[in-house]
């Protein structure tokens, strides 16, 4: 139902494509991130990890390192006795006046470790014979969820196909790496933290510090990512606060990179053996899967199976394995990644089965359509635009070594909104200030904040101070599942229309008008359909007097929905005699509600797609299976696409302004890597069952497909 | 990291002097490995001696080959004019070096005595071989990226140079000046395999010798081919990667110099497909032999075998770009 807060029916500026209000202040230098901050007299702090995968501390000597030059902290983090459960678990910390001595400090610090068996991978912490090295048991059996009769569904099937597929564990990687740094006045703190949670991590810090949250000041203006792993101070924020309340000197605490890859949370793996059946008309009938996975030490490993498409009798069982390594976190649609590969490689392995295109397959296999379920058309319209007419059927049949292929996936997000609050001013001089607790980890939050703002007012962009990523702003939730445009433009847009009409107040009279009667547009406010009756907004702000226009609002419902669906195109290249796969173009197709930004909004795409070539070929935590030690906690072994390794990526926005605004940051980066393994078996008619698709898999596949086939 | 002295010689003499210290003194070129080992705490030298001061010219020699300095930086190798003529094969190998920051700052003694990317050996935790334990990780472990030949032992890496592989292939000799003065050591003679005894090092040079100067021989009559496979299209370390010299006679090989880089402990010759590919006509069926006699005596790891069919390629690939021919 529409009221005063709805969207407007023909914007003037959402869903336009506007650059960042910040791109010049990043590009410059100017924007100051975490790591760029430094105050007076401030120290520099560095932890002491586990290098052990599994160990008893004996003892822990803090001697020689409080006697090292310019160190003017040092602290246990852990007791003697204590176990260590993974490489990297924090022990100890220091803190000096330069990083580098507080890095040659940390060394320093003597730790005596007595080593426990650990599990470097799942297959160890499965064994029958394993140890018992996690407290009530190393693996930890869910639930199992049944529909309906499946044998009665399997009885129905032409054909079944059963196999084992996987994806392996990723980490975050983010740019700007984890940390903060913490400054105590009293029993005051602030902290500049590199967060995607500023008001949460403010809560955090008092809870684990035992002060009040009214004593704890964070800041976060600018950061280079998070992708979920950025939730809170961490064990590094709390004990960067401790360090600076001993040292009494602010402290910066920044992770490195083997750090960031050791502590700071992966993508949890995800293995599912898996029968599945087939009618000969193309009708799914049966799914039976047991899927296990690790989240690293103690931590879970779910992820929805089978994904969206409807297996009328399905049984599935999830397993969490422990292993002795770095806990998984929130990774850009946690889960879906997972479930995505795992049943569309055999949603293109069962089409096969009956020679039936994959992209009708999936279309006569979908739950109901909805607004939220809009794989259908989306399949339809991006056949046309990719041209999947000109797919081969399982294996190129062009001669020579490097063969070609398409393949396309599907999937699903939610990205509701959320209890969010805003503030905004108007000035008598035409000012206007907008505030929320909210925070942009690089997704264009700050830009699309200040758009809604302007839209309401009829000002352009410029004309809005956006005051955000700041913990004493009016109440706003962290930044994960995509909630965050969701949350925040509700707020900003009730805000705005209210302070909008507390001015119509104040001009109406002079306008010898009702408030009701008046409209702002194009920098003007005047009497609906008579645009000469009014005023520029700068003199009509003069009518505001000395006491400025204030209103506090909040995220109401009917401005943003829930549920946004996507299907994806991949074209890739095999070069069968190397095993080497070059993704050569990705098709996108995404909807979000209403766009507000489409620059940004297609940005999330691109960087999604991009993460997810990542996550289909080059990135892989690998853990040396003897000594459970990271072999490449770097960027240089752990491998990311350069420049050079990024296709063609073409974004397909559905605008669906009646949905209310969606967030869209995760969703994109769920499908990608699925359609271009799907892609890949289309192009060697060799199947991988596992990612990431690495030369050795490429041609170990095309090896047993020469051999008699991968099925 | 360590602190340390930094000494900056005016000569390639007051260089070799200023490696003589009771601690550890090393070379540093444009520093591309160095600092990176020694934040690493792979490596705490006492002393840097820097020598990019060094020569950094490239001349041609009274033979007709070329004379380059160390201190070239691995971008002047790539865009000279009479390297890429007379060897077109070290110009595409330097081309392939790291990312264009790495190639506008490291050298090309840099690059020939890099130490090995093993990360085995890059990471502090594990105490190999090289770092003076007593074992090859890789052995039990993590080895897809290790050797499929020269897997003797006790060292399962692989050589990390792209340009030592065409140096080798054209049959360069390096000039090495030390405390008794300069010698030259043909490439074949500079790598060392690994040993008990030597594993410490990749080549034969004492902890007081430098490398001044790779002296490229006239080419000859030869066509050349130089073909790298690797994982990323953008900076990635070869999986495998292969020059050959072909001396022609016609389009008849007489003779070849074939010589694989990123699949054994040092850059690795194969007399097998060298021993091939002698009289056969230049073409796509003698190439795709020639890689199949060039990995005939691979011996993969547990995790490496992929390597050989990658290695085969890059033989049969090298030999095709020689020949002028697509290579796929």
């Amino acid at each position: 139902m529409a009221n005063k807060y709805s969207w407007p029916e023909k914007p003037a500026l959402l869903g336009t494509s506007v650059k960042r209000l910040d791109g010049p202040d990043k590009v410059t230098g100017r924007a100051k991130y975490t790591y760029d901050i430094n105050r007076p007299g401030m120290l520099y702090g560095k932890m002491v990890r586990s290098p052990l995968p599994h160990a008893r501390v004996v003892s822990i000597d803090l001697s020689a390192a409080e006697k090292a030059p310019g160190v003017k902290a040092v602290l246990a983090h852990v007791a003697v006795g204590a176990q260590v459960m993974y490489q990297g678990d924090p022990v100890a910390a220091v803190a000096a006046d330069t990083e580098e001595r507080a890095l040659d400090a940390a060394r320093m610090i003597r730790v005596r470790y007595e080593a426990l068996p650990h599990f470097a991978n799942v297959e160890q912490a499965m064994a029958t014979d394993a140890p018992a090295v996690f407290p009530g048991g190393n693996t930890r059996q869910g639930a199992t969820e049944e529909t309906g009769d499946l044998v009665a569904g399997f009885a129905k099937a032409a054909h079944i196909v059963e196999a084992t597929y996987a994806t392996h564990v990723i980490t975050h990687v983010c740019l700007e790496t984890h940390g903060c740094v913490c400054e105590w006045d009293g029993d005051k703190l602030t902290a500049w933290i590199s967060t995607q949670a500023v008001i949460q991590s403010a809560q955090q810090f008092a809870q684990a510090l035992g002060i009040p949250q009214a004593n704890v000041h964070t800041i976060m203006q600018y950061m280079g990512g998070g992708f979920g792993s950025k939730f809170g101070p961490d064990s590094q924020g709390i004990i960067c606060a401790k360090l600076a309340k001993l040292a009494k000197a602010p402290v910066k605490l920044m992770l490195d990179r083997k750090e960031e890859h050791l502590d700071t949370g992966n993508r949890p793996s995800a293995t599912a053996h898996i029968r599945a059946g087939i009618t000969a008309d193309g009708m799914l009938t049966a799914f039976d899967g047991q899927s296990w996975g690790t989240g690293g030490a103690g931590a879970t490993s779910g992820f929805p199976l089978p994904y969206i498409y409807n297996f009328p009798t399905r049984k599935r069982t999830h397993k969490d394995v422990y292993i002795n390594a770095g806990q998984q976190r929130a990774m850009r649609a946690p889960g879906h990644p997972q479930g995505c590969f795992l049943t569309e490689i055999l949603m293109d392995e069962l089409a096969d089965t009956i020679k039936m295109d994959p992209v009708a397959f999936r279309v006569k296999n979908l739950p109901p359509a909805a607004p939220n379920a809009m794989w259908a058309e989306y399949f339809a319209r991006g056949a046309k635009a990719f041209g999947w007419d000109k797919r081969h059927a399982t294996g190129d049949p062009t001669p020579g070594p490097i063969k070609t292929g398409m393949g396309v996936s599907a999937h699903r997000w939610g990205g509701a909104g959320q209890g969010s609050q805003a503030h905004v001013d108007i000035m008598s001089d035409g000012g206007i200030v907008v505030k929320c607790g909210t925070q942009d980890i690089g997704t264009g939050t700050r830009t699309i904040v200040g758009m809604v703002a302007a839209e309401t007012f009829g000002l352009p962009l410029s004309a809005i101070k956006v005051e955000i990523g700041d913990s004493l702003l009016p109440f706003s939730g962290g930044s994960g599942g995509s909630t965050t445009a969701a949350s925040a433009m509700p707020a900003i847009r009730v805000t705005s229309v209210d302070a909008l009409e507390a001015l119509f107040a104040k001009v109406a009279p002079a306008l010898g008008t009702a408030p009701e009667n008046l409209v702002a547009e194009g920098g003007r406010i005047f009497i609906k359909g008579t645009p000469a009756k009014g005023l520029s907004w700068k003199d009509a702000c003069k009518l505001i007097g000395t006491e400025p226009i204030s209103v506090n609002g909040k995220w109401a419902q009917g401005l943003s929905g829930s549920g946004t669906s996507g299907v994806q195109f991949a074209e890739a290249s095999v070069d069968i005699e190397t095993g080497i796969v070059r993704v050569t173009r990705i098709l996108a197709i995404q909807d979000c509600g209403l766009i507000v930004d489409k620059l940004t909004a297609e940005s999330q795409a691109y960087g999604g797609v991009i993460a997810a070539i990542n996550f289909a070929l080059f990135e892989d935590r690998i853990l040396d299976r003897v000594t459970g030690q990271m072999v490449n906690p770097n960027m240089e072994m752990y491998l990311l696409a350069g420049m050079s390794d990024v296709p063609k990526i073409d974004i397909m926005l559905n605008n669906m302004p009646e949905r209310g605004v969606i967030g869209i940051g995760e969703p994109p980066t769920v499908s990608t890597a699925s359609a271009i393994a799907n892609a890949v078996r289309n192009a060697t008619g060799a199947t991988i069952r596992s990612l990431p698709l690495h030369p050795h898999k490429v041609l170990a596949a095309l090896e047993q497909e020469k051999a008699g086939g991968t099925n | 990291m360590k602190a340390f002295s930094y000494v900056n010689p005016s000569s390639e003499k007051e260089a070799v002097a200023a490696l003589k210290t009771d601690g550890i003194a090393m070379v540093i070129g444009g520093g591309q490995d160095l600092l990176a080992r020694m934040k690493d705490y792979i490596d705490s030298p006492d002393r840097l001696v820097n020598v990019k001061g060094l020569d950094a010219t490239m001349t041609s020699t009274p033979d007709g080959g070329m004379k380059i300095g160390s201190a070239v930086k691995i971008i002047d190798l790539f865009e000279h004019a009479q390297v890429a003529k007379l060897y077109p094969s070290v110009n595409a190998a330097a081309i392939e070096v790291g990312t264009p920051q790495i190639r506008n700052q490291g050298t090309v003694g840099g690059n020939v005595n890099q130490r090995p990317r093993c990360w085995y050996f890059r990471n502090e935790e594990f105490v190999c071989f090289k770092k003076g334990g007593s074992r090859c990780f890789a052995v039990n472990g993590e080895n897809q990226y290790h050797a499929i030949f020269g897997n003797e032992g006790p060292s399962h890496i692989v050589h990390p140079s792209s340009l030592a592989v065409p140096f080798m292939a054209y049959g360069a000799k390096f000039r090495v000046l030390g405390p008794n003065g300069e010698r030259e050591i043909a490439a074949a003679d500079y790598f060392t395999m690994p040993t008990l005894q030597n594993v410490l090092k990749e080549n034969v040079l004492d902890d007081e010798d430098i490398l001044t100067h790779v002296i490229l021989p006239a080419p000859g009559i030869v066509k050349s081919g130089h073909y790298e496979v690797r994982y990323k299209a953008s900076h990635d370390w070869p999986l495998a990667f292969s020059t050959v010299v072909l001396t022609m006679s016609g389009n008849t090989i007489s003779s070849a110099r074939v010589v694989l880089g990123a699949v054994a402990p040092i850059p690795w010759r194969s007399k097998a497909a060298e021993a091939f590919l002698a009289g056969k006509p230049l073409n796509e069926a003698t190439a795709a032999a020639a890689g199949e006699a060039a990995v005939s005596e691979a011996k993969p790891m547990s995790g490496n075998a992929y390597k050989v069919q990658i290695a085969k390629t890059a033989v049969k690939r090298a030999i095709m770009n020689a020949a002028g021919l697509n290579t796929v």
